[in-house]
């Protein structure tokens, strides 16, 4: 089982009844969109079941007026997750779409452990549970249908939300009202249900339109930053010098006493010690709180960290890689060693990438206050079950007196899979009796609170046999601060040594037929130590292609072979890399069918472009092993030899995900998932100065905007396959691709991510000396 | 200090410092959320609102400098929310998060005013200051296209 | 709009020596009864008015700091390096304003600069300008402001140390140097509209008061008339032909400007320039103020220089889109003034759109340095100001001095043809100094 299903699985305690569940949830407002303030309008059409709606299992309701709830855990960041999820229970429900409804719900027991959205597996992981909920409700309706309609179940047909037999009809929602059933399923006996064949689908693979979508064209989206409470108070940290172990000596707040609004400041008390050093500036309004924030005078005892840079860290990566017995292996195939000994030749080459921002649009922020015995966090949140325990710690309160609202995500990205944010606004509250605090990070606070993409280390050797063409033997290191490690240990993956983080080697552990082969995850310290590794889209796979797929085009190029052909001849799907139904059911032989549609698709070897302007080509499975998304990209660019600016005019992507079940929302993720990836190949990516990140806001940090997105071409291959992830796949070929074509149009070889003008110009410098 | 103004049609009068940037005034007490704050500094357009009809950053537009000047923000641009650039944008189905779209549209509503057939350098230009994190850019330039061919090239308030 | 007067025509010292008394010493005139509104011909009032918004007495005379103050009741501020000093109440309050003055004292006043009491007035009054006033607009204004309604408030103490403040000396030496008293004469050499124009501007209007340059003693050269100057911080561009923008000042570009607050091809008036249009000039007959714009394009020689006039917009039209479209740069600096200033100030197309400021046009990137450009940023430009009804944000807490400074040198290297400004940074800090109060409360 590949983590992400462990993760998935991971937390399926039993359930409470419905009538616990409602009795837990009647004081609390439990549902999105139920006891939300007056001028906090619903997020998106959502309905509470009432006690008379027919809940077949806790995915879904149908109320006797025929609409139907699904209620959804995953967060809604820009997937329109809500909508295609429900698609997929309405669809073997064989309900009408026009009476579909979305709950995004709140955490509580019945829920327990499943909030977690990330590793764009929402889709994959909730196809068969929904499929079989959405299977438990039609088969019920049909027999209680068919009851009424005076027949037997195999007489009748289900289709838009009607039972038919022959000439009479009856609604779902006249046999809920009519015949009131009550019956439920547990997983096991779901999982039993027969589902419709793919030929009888008739929404999934369909367009439609995403359900969120109206509300965020009017203003009445509700999200995290939205919330307002009663007797709310305002709070801004004042950021301290490190990520860790800052100490607060004396804070001095006669400036901001002058500051109309402000109320005090607080210095946090964390048991979680998630939040160590933070002080909050208290004001009746955001600015004022603003301003006392910049008007504090805090005086710390930083942590050790204070001093480290980027460099520091990529010198710590080299060193530990140097040690053959750091890291975890997790390909170690015998003969490696011997291999390279008696090789004709061996290819070695390092590849760098910087840190990367999330730069989520809506910046951190979160409500908390203590209200009836619970406390309530109001915040939009992608791993809810990760954080409530730290929030436990935090607040030394039980995970049960913690409930966390949902609302959208102004942006996700990784970032707020990691809950952090939500601590010093519980602690601030609770600092001040528990009163609702509404806790913001201007952006330069968001910026140095980051959980960024870690830099990271890689080197590749090969080993080439007499032919001196093809790869004997591979060794790969990659070596990059551990978000798992350090956030949620206990979903560290089992290697063949050790645990490692697989969310800092997916993709290193590739589809190639590469000989004996070695890939190993080395975990730095000194990255883990300095600040907090995040989840970036697409994650290791942001970064591991970058190095695989240009090393491989390095390998083309020394050994004179066409970067297509030589991977294409390592797609054999032998071994390891045949596939296992029904995730990767023909495995790397989907892999060579994508790369092959793209060469036709861009004409590969046949296409005259201008002087230094050329295609480079690039491929990858997506996020990871256990739920591969074939992808191959092409990048066209032109290099301007003079400034070294690189131009990437068009962007090709060819994609295998299986069903496709939103085609829209698959297109859209997918060109949002693109852009990210030229965003980070060319425009941004920061460093660690002196502890912290050295981007502030957008005036030093400077992601793709609409002038810079190049023409785009994006195919689905048609597959009736189980979906895969389709959020994050369009970022992790395009990187390399670019530096590939880069490397067609001028000749010189990229090796650090971001590829900037003037790494371009020194290149350029140094190939024609 | 008293500033008076015009909110989406209705006058207003709020009693804040006269510091106090514009977006929060709208946000926090005027409760009209549908305008982010996304950057801060004027960068993002999340933020954005007409102010005498032209798309201005509210995160840096101080309260003092709009005193009598009619601010329209997203939930005032159409009574029903179906402004030719809003339609648009459900047509093409351009938010993905949302969080920057309000001032997407703001944005895009005033650039129709000035180029009511946009070429993509117009486009380019104007829209080059919005960004959006989860990159809607293809789809908020065919929304934008699709806008101009509904409102016919006529300019429109 | 005066306090740079101020600074300078204060900082006399004791130039003065003791045989010059005689020149300086002025009677008294005797105080007279308030002079009842109604003695007045409304139509005199009515004229007189125009008289005071065309010399913009209320902005000086009305106090801005401590929450403001009545129109014309004096008490506003100005700032010298030598202490404050505090304008005059003007309304017909016997105790505290100009109630007892007769109307010969006032007309002594606005010709020579002598208080009622024979007291010098400091050149901070530009009587070097409203000696230029005729008598008939003299009496009218007189009769403006004796029939307002008398508010009773005592100006503050000015803090101008001794014997900067013993008047008689410094400011008498001062007139003894530069002052020429003498109502306004016809020039034959020029038709009706253009002598008009030029009564206005040299006279009531006091334009030199701020784009002349003066010299060590405050006062405005002799022969640089127009050349421009530096006031509070922004700088009064030249009225003249050493104007650099490209597109020549023309009579319709100075009367928008002038009329509206807004030149199309130049830009809006904003700081110390912001009032003159939209509080006063306004209130003038069109003609008056077309006959001022007239005078001035004659000033600049608008009709020599204008032939290259299309041709400048057509370029800068197409400098305004650089690396805001087309293909994509890396270029920070680019990159940072496309995501703070494009949205707005991109045009394209034969000419810029109106609310859309054409930079590469505007007098701030042409100046000889960037003041103007960084007063604007770090201001903005209210709704009341510039174009009507519209507004420029504040970047005081957007951009860094470093941020000014890149956006500054890129625009000048991008959109204009002139050599680059220099120190932009120490000069974006010196800019941000001179605002003692952020105008806005935001943060990074
Ligand atoms: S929040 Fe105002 S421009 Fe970014
Ligand atoms: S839709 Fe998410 S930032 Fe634009």
């Amino acid at each position: 089982m590949g983590k992400l299903e462990q993760l998935a699985k991971a937390g399926n305690k039993p359930q409470l009844s419905r009538r616990g569940f409602l009795m837990t949830a009647a004081g609390a407002g439990l549902m999105f969109g139920f006891a939300r303030k007056a001028q906090a309008a619903q997020t998106m059409p959502s309905a509470m079941p009432t006690e008379a709606a027919f809940e077949p299992n806790i995915w879904c309701a149908i109320a006797p007026d025929g609409s139907v709830n699904v209620n959804i855990v995953r967060a809604e960041m820009g997937q329109h997750v809500g909508t295609a999820l429900a698609r997929i229970i309405a669809d073997e429900m064989e309900a009408d779409w026009d009476h579909i409804k979305i709950t995004e719900v709140d955490t509580g027991p019945k829920f327990a452990g499943k909030f977690v959205t990330g590793g764009s597996w929402s889709v994959w992981d909730t196809w068969d549970t929904f499929r079989q909920a959405g299977a438990a409700a039609r088969t019920i309706l049909v027999e209680e249908g068919a009851k009424l309609l005076g027949t037997t179940p195999d007489k009748c047909t289900a289709r838009n939300g009607i039972v038919t037999a022959g000439s009479k009809t009856i609604s779902y929602g006249d046999i809920v009202a009519q015949a009131k059933p009550t019956r439920s399923f547990t997983p096991e006996e779901m999982a039993k249900l027969p589902l419709k064949p793919a030929s009888e689908r008739r929404m999934i693979g369909k367009e439609v339109a995403a359900l969120d979508i109206p509300d965020k064209t009017t203003g009445k989206a509700i999200y995290g930053i939205d919330v307002k409470l009663d007797g709310m108070v305002y709070g801004r940290p004042k950021m301290p010098p490190t990520r860790y172990e800052a100490k607060v000596v004396s804070v001095d707040d006669t400036e901001a006493k002058k500051i109309p609004g402000y109320i005090r400041y607080v210095v946090l008390e964390d048991p979680s010690d998630i939040v160590p050093g933070w002080v909050v500036a208290l004001g009746k309004t955001y600015p004022a709180a603003m301003r006392a924030a910049d008007a504090l005078k805090v005086q710390w005892t930083p942590g050790p960290t204070i001093k480290v840079s980027e460099a520091d860290i990529i010198d710590h990566a080299r060193t530990l890689g140097k040690d053959a017995k750091n890291g975890t292996h997790v390909f170690n195939d015998d003969g490696v060693d011997a291999t390279f000994k008696s090789a004709a030749k061996v290819i070695t080459a390092e590849y760098t990438c910087a840190s990367v921002a999330h730069y989520q649009l809506e910046p951190l922020n979160a409500v908390a206050r203590h209200i009836d015995g619970m406390w309530e966090i109001h915040a939009g949140n992608q791993w809810q079950s990760l954080v409530l325990p730290q929030l436990s710690k935090a607040l030394q309160v039980p995970e049960e007196q913690i409930v966390m609202r949902s609302y959208l995500l102004g942006g996700g990205f990784g970032r707020r899979l990691n809950g952090d944010y939500s601590i010093p606004a519980a602690l601030a509250s609770k600092a001040i009796g528990g009163a609702p605090v509404k806790l913001i990070l201007t952006r330069s606070d968001d910026m140095a609170f980051d959980s960024i993409r870690s830099p990271s280390l890689q080197t590749i050797s090969v080993a080439l046999d007499s032919s001196g063409k093809k790869i004997s033997a591979m060794n790969y290191t990659a070596t990059a601060g551990w978000p798992t490690q350090v956030m949620a240990p206990a979903f560290l993956a089992k290697g063949l040594d050790g645990k490692y983080d697989p969310f800092a080697l997916s993709g290193a552990d590739h589809w190639y037929e590469t000989g004996p082969t070695r890939v190993r995850a080395i975990s730095n310290d000194l990255a883990n130590r300095t600040f907090r590794p995040g989840w970036l889209r697409s994650v290791s796979a942001g970064w591991t292609p970058w190095a695989l797929e240009s090393f491989i085009d390095e390998v083309a190029h020394a050994t004179g072979q066409d970067p297509v052909e030589l991977r294409l001849s390592m797609f054999t799907a032998t071994g390891r890399n045949a596939g296992e139904a029904p995730n990767s059911t023909n495995g790397a032989h989907r892999q060579a069918a994508v790369v092959q549609k793209l060469a036709e698709k861009i004409g590969w070897g046949k296409t005259q472009l201008p002087a230094d302007t050329a295609l480079g080509i690039a491929t990858s499975f997506g996020q990871e092993r256990g739920m591969p998304t074939w992808t191959a990209g092409a990048a066209q660019v032109h290099v301007d030899r003079k400034t070294g600016i690189v131009t990437c005019q068009k962007l090709w992507l060819v994609i295998d995900a299986g069903t496709i079940v939103d085609p829209g929302g698959a297109l859209a993720q997918t060109e949002g998932a693109a852009l990210w990836g030229l965003s980070m190949a060319l425009f941004e990516g920061t460093e660690i100065v002196n502890g912290t990140i050295k981007a502030t806001n957008l005036n030093n940090y400077t992601p793709l905007r609409i002038p810079d997105v190049p023409d785009m071409d994006i195919e689905f291959v048609e597959s009736a396959e189980k979906p895969m992830g389709l959020g994050e796949p369009g970022v992790t070929v395009i990187a390399p691709a670019i530096g590939n074509a880069i490397f067609r149009a001028v000749g010189v070889r990229m090796r650090h991510l971001p590829m900037r003008p003037a790494d371009v110009l020194r290149e350029l410098n140094n190939h024609t000396v | 200090m008293t500033t008076k103004f015009e909110l989406n049609g209705q006058p207003v009068s709020v009693d804040a410092p006269d510091d106090t940037p514009l977006l929060w005034i709208i946000r926090d007490e005027l409760n009209l959320t549908g305008t982010k704050f996304g950057c801060g500094i004027g960068e993002c357009g999340a933020c954005t609102v007409h102010v005498g009809g032209r798309a201005t950053r509210s995160c840096i537009t101080p309260l003092s400098s709009i005193e009598g000047a009619a601010i329209t923000t997203i939930e005032g641009l159409d009574p029903e929310g179906n402004h030719v650039v809003q339609v648009a944008w459900r047509d093409q189905q351009v938010p993905q998060c949302g969080y920057c779209q309000s001032g997407q549209i703001m944005q895009a509503a005033s650039l129709l005013k000035d180029y009511p057939q946009p070429s993509d350098d117009q486009i380019d230009g104007v829209m080059g200051g919005s960004l959006c994190r989860c990159m809607t850019y293809v789809r908020i330039r065919k929304a934008i296209k699709d806008a101009a061919g509904k409102q016919g090239g006529a300019t429109n308030g | 709009m005066l306090k740079r007067i101020a600074a300078i025509a204060v900082g006399l010292g004791a130039a003065g020596g003791i045989g010059f008394f005689a020149y300086a010493w002025y009677p008294a005139i005797a105080p007279v009864a308030r002079p009842a509104p109604s003695s007045f011909s409304p139509d005199a009032v009515k004229r007189g008015a125009l008289v005071a918004a065309g010399g913009y007495c209320a902005e000086c005379h009305t106090r801005t700091d401590n929450g403001g103050g009545p129109v014309m009741a004096g008490d506003y501020k100005m700032e010298t390096p030598f202490g404050d000093i505090f304008s005059s109440n003007l309304t017909p309050d016997p105790e505290t304003g100009i109630g007892n003055w007769s109307e010969a004292a006032f007309k002594r006043a606005m010709n020579l600069g002598i208080a009622r009491d024979g007291s010098q007035l400091y050149p901070a009054f530009p009587f070097d300008h409203f000696t230029k006033v005729n008598d008939q607009d003299v009496s009218d204004l007189y009769a403006y402001l004796m029939s307002q309604p008398a508010v009773h408030q005592e100006p503050r103490k000015n803090t101008v140390p001794f014997p900067i403040n013993i008047r008689i000396t410094g400011q008498g030496f001062w007139k003894l140097l530069f002052f020429k008293p003498g109502r306004y004469q016809n020039d034959p050499k020029h038709d009706a509209e253009w002598n008009r124009g030029a009564y206005l501007a040299i006279g009531d209007a006091h334009c030199g008061a701020c784009h002349t340059p003066r010299n060590l003693l405050g006062a405005e050269k002799s022969g640089s008339e127009y050349d421009g100057a530096v006031i509070d911080g922004w700088i009064a561009p030249p009225l003249n032909e050493h104007n650099p923008t490209p597109v020549v000042w023309t009579e319709e570009e100075l009367f928008q400007y002038l009329r509206f607050g807004v030149a199309p091809l130049h830009g809006s008036a904003a700081g110390p320039m912001s009032p003159v249009p939209h509080s006063f000039l306004s209130q003038l007959p069109e003609s008056d103020v077309r006959a001022i714009a007239h005078y001035y394009a004659d000033v600049d020689h608008a009709a020599t220089r204008s032939s290259g006039d299309a041709a400048a917009v057509t370029r800068a039209m197409q400098m305004s889109g650089r690396n805001l479209t087309g293909p994509q740069t890396q270029d920070a600096d680019a990159r940072l003034y496309q995501a703070a200033c494009g949205a707005c100030h991109y045009n394209s197309g034969p000419a810029p759109v109106s609310g859309r400021p054409e930079l590469a046009l505007n007098n701030a990137l042409w100046l000889d340095e960037p003041n103007n450009l960084y007063q604007v940023m770090l201001h903005g430009i209210g709704a009341k100001e510039g174009q009507d009804g519209i507004a420029m944000p504040s970047f005081y807490a957007g951009l860094t001095d470093h941020d000014m400074a890149r956006i500054a040198a890129y625009l000048r290297r991008t959109r204009t043809t002139l050599s680059p400004w220099t120190d932009l940074e120490k000069k974006a800090a010196q800019a941000r100094a001179t605002l003692k109060t952020p105008p806005i409360n935001a943060s990074h």
